[in-house]
């Protein structure tokens, strides 16, 4: 079929546009987001630099909480460096330094009076390859909060009488059943963990995060290294932790942020947050067309 | 996503066509009459192969931001072109049945021009993403609708006001020609609706404009 009009290819078949022949600047970027209920984490001019390079440029956003914050953005644009300074796991990269403020629940995390092992404890991070530990998976439950004292199952509190052994199983239980994965391993607790599939591997380590009780999940590409019903699994489960939980989540795959998450940021390269809103938003109408290149593969 | 607003635009140039052979009919044009009774199988095929077009990319390529309203808009057009077809096929109909009787000369022909270069304008807003083209379009509708209305009125005051007719077969020569006239406004009314639904879903299309959707 022909047809005698031309067909007008501004916008939406625009050429390519790359961050450095946009005209559009980090002044641009479309981050006013209102969104409904408190922030959990508000970060403010923050710039994070690897050596003289500089990975994050001057981002502001709130992260509202008991909500899903999808982080998107080719690769290389700095999402991943974004999510670990807001718990401060780029600490431990030695050429990492960091400018600019996140407020944990109003408190600065870099003002200096943070406790790290109490801002990693409610501020949990679960990785791309499920990690657990070599152990059985009650154990891998009850590892941390063992080690943070809030249980107590060793032998000499056994002798002394003052054995958490039920509570630990009262944990496990809970965190198992809150990653629904408590009905494919009950009757298997004491079982090395390395033994499960890799879905529920992941699912074990959001359990562990789950035991030490934090406020916020960090997810940097949890779902990419599982087959679909596996993600799907992980999913559902990322919506019903955001009844409770602050999650934010780090992924390559648009639809599943499209899928799951509130609200969704877009990074592009250099670091700089393009674009944050309401998911819906993002999806059918950016105000970027830098958002709209790279959300229709137009670029990236 | 350009190969979709092609083939698009080249449902439009069909239905276009046919509906300057419903013209051509109203306007007396037996053979044009009879062509676009016949030729609706063109258009409804284009629909389908369009729609199925449409669901292919939903499922494949699950589009979004300006892609997903490429193909949204895209799919709600195809629907209003393909009933422009049905209705052109309608107006072919009518003519072909026509009487010729006393009733007055309603000018059907005029209000037709009108509601044929609102479906082509329709169609070059679509593929010239203009929106302020569709916004225009969208006033010209009222003026259909008055003279569409005009039109129904002139008609049914003559029915009331016309000396009495005694034999059956005047009757209903009368009420047929009536009838039949007052369809041929009322679907003309319709095409002139289906334009303005192509101009709304346009700028959906290139604005996230909903406003003349509502």
């Amino acid at each position: 079929m022909s047809s005698n009009r031309q067909i007008d290819t501004d916008g939406t078949d625009s050429q390519l546009t790359t961050a450095g022949e946009s005209e559009e600047t980090v002044e641009d970027a479309w981050s006013d987001y209102q969104y409904p209920g408190e922030a959990k984490l508000s970060v403010e001019d923050l710039d994070v630099y690897y050596g003289d390079e500089r990975a994050i440029k001057r981002v502001t956003m709130d992260i509202p909480e008991e909500s899903v914050t999808a982080l998107i953005g080719p690769s290389g644009c700095g999402k991943s460096t974004f999510l670990r300074s807001l718990n401060r796991m780029n600490d431990r990269i030695s050429s990492a330094r960091v400018e600019g403020s996140v407020e944990f629940d109003g408190e600065d995390i870099y003002g200096g009076h943070t406790n790290l092992v109490e801002l990693r404890k409610r501020v949990g991070m679960v990785f791309q390859a499920p990690n657990p530990f070599p152990k059985s998976i009650k154990d891998n439950i009850s590892y941390g909060p063992r080690k943070h004292g809030d249980l107590d199952t060793s032998l000499l509190s056994r002798l002394i009488g003052r054995d958490d052994r039920e509570s630990e199983m009262a944990l496990v239980e809970r965190c198992l059943k809150q990653a629904a994965l408590w009905d494919e391993v009950k009757d298997r607790l004491d079982d090395n963990a390395l033994g499960l599939s890799g879905g529920q591997q992941q699912r074990l380590c959001i359990a562990r995060c789950l035991a030490v009780d934090p406020d916020v999940i960090l997810m940097d590409e949890p779902a990419s290294a599982l087959d679909p019903i596996a993600t799907a699994k992980i999913e559902d489960l990322i919506e019903q932790l955001a009844e409770e939980y602050t999650v934010v989540v780090v992924t390559h795959n648009m639809q599943q942020a499209a899928r799951i998450s509130d609200q969704t940021a877009v990074f592009l390269t250099g670091g700089e947050l393009v674009e944050y809103d309401r998911t819906e938003k993002i999806f059918e109408d950016p105000e970027s067309q830098r958002v709209d290149d790279y959300i229709t593969g137009k670029f990236g | 996503m350009k190969t979709l607003r092609t083939e698009v635009a080249g449902m439009g140039d069909l239905v276009t066509g046919r509906l300057s052979l419903a013209l051509d009919a109203l306007d007396g044009d037996e053979t044009a009459a009879h062509r676009v009774v016949d030729g609706d199988d063109a258009v409804n095929q284009t629909y389908v192969a369009l729609e199925n077009r449409c669901l292919d990319l939903f499922a494949l390529q699950q589009p979004v931001a300006s892609d997903l309203r490429i193909v949204a808009a895209s799919f709600k057009i195809i629907t209003d072109l393909e009933r422009i077809g049905d209705l052109a096929s309608n107006l072919g109909t009518y003519a072909l049945t026509e009487q010729r009787s006393s009733v007055p000369e309603v000018d059907v022909v005029a209000l037709a021009e009108d509601v044929q270069a609102m479906v082509e304008d329709g169609m070059t807003a679509y593929a010239e993403r203009d929106v302020e083209a569709c916004y225009e379009l969208a006033d010209r509708d009222d003026r259909v609708d008055a003279n569409g209305l005009r039109a129904s009125e002139q008609l049914v005051r003559a029915l009331i006001e016309r000396e009495h007719v005694t034999d059956a077969w005047s009757v209903e020569r009368v009420l047929d020609d009536v009838s039949r006239l007052l369809l041929t406004v009322r679907d003309l009314e319709r095409i002139g609706d289906h334009a303005v639904n192509i101009a709304a879903r346009t700028a959906y299309m290139v604005e996230n404009d909903r406003t003349l959707i509502y």
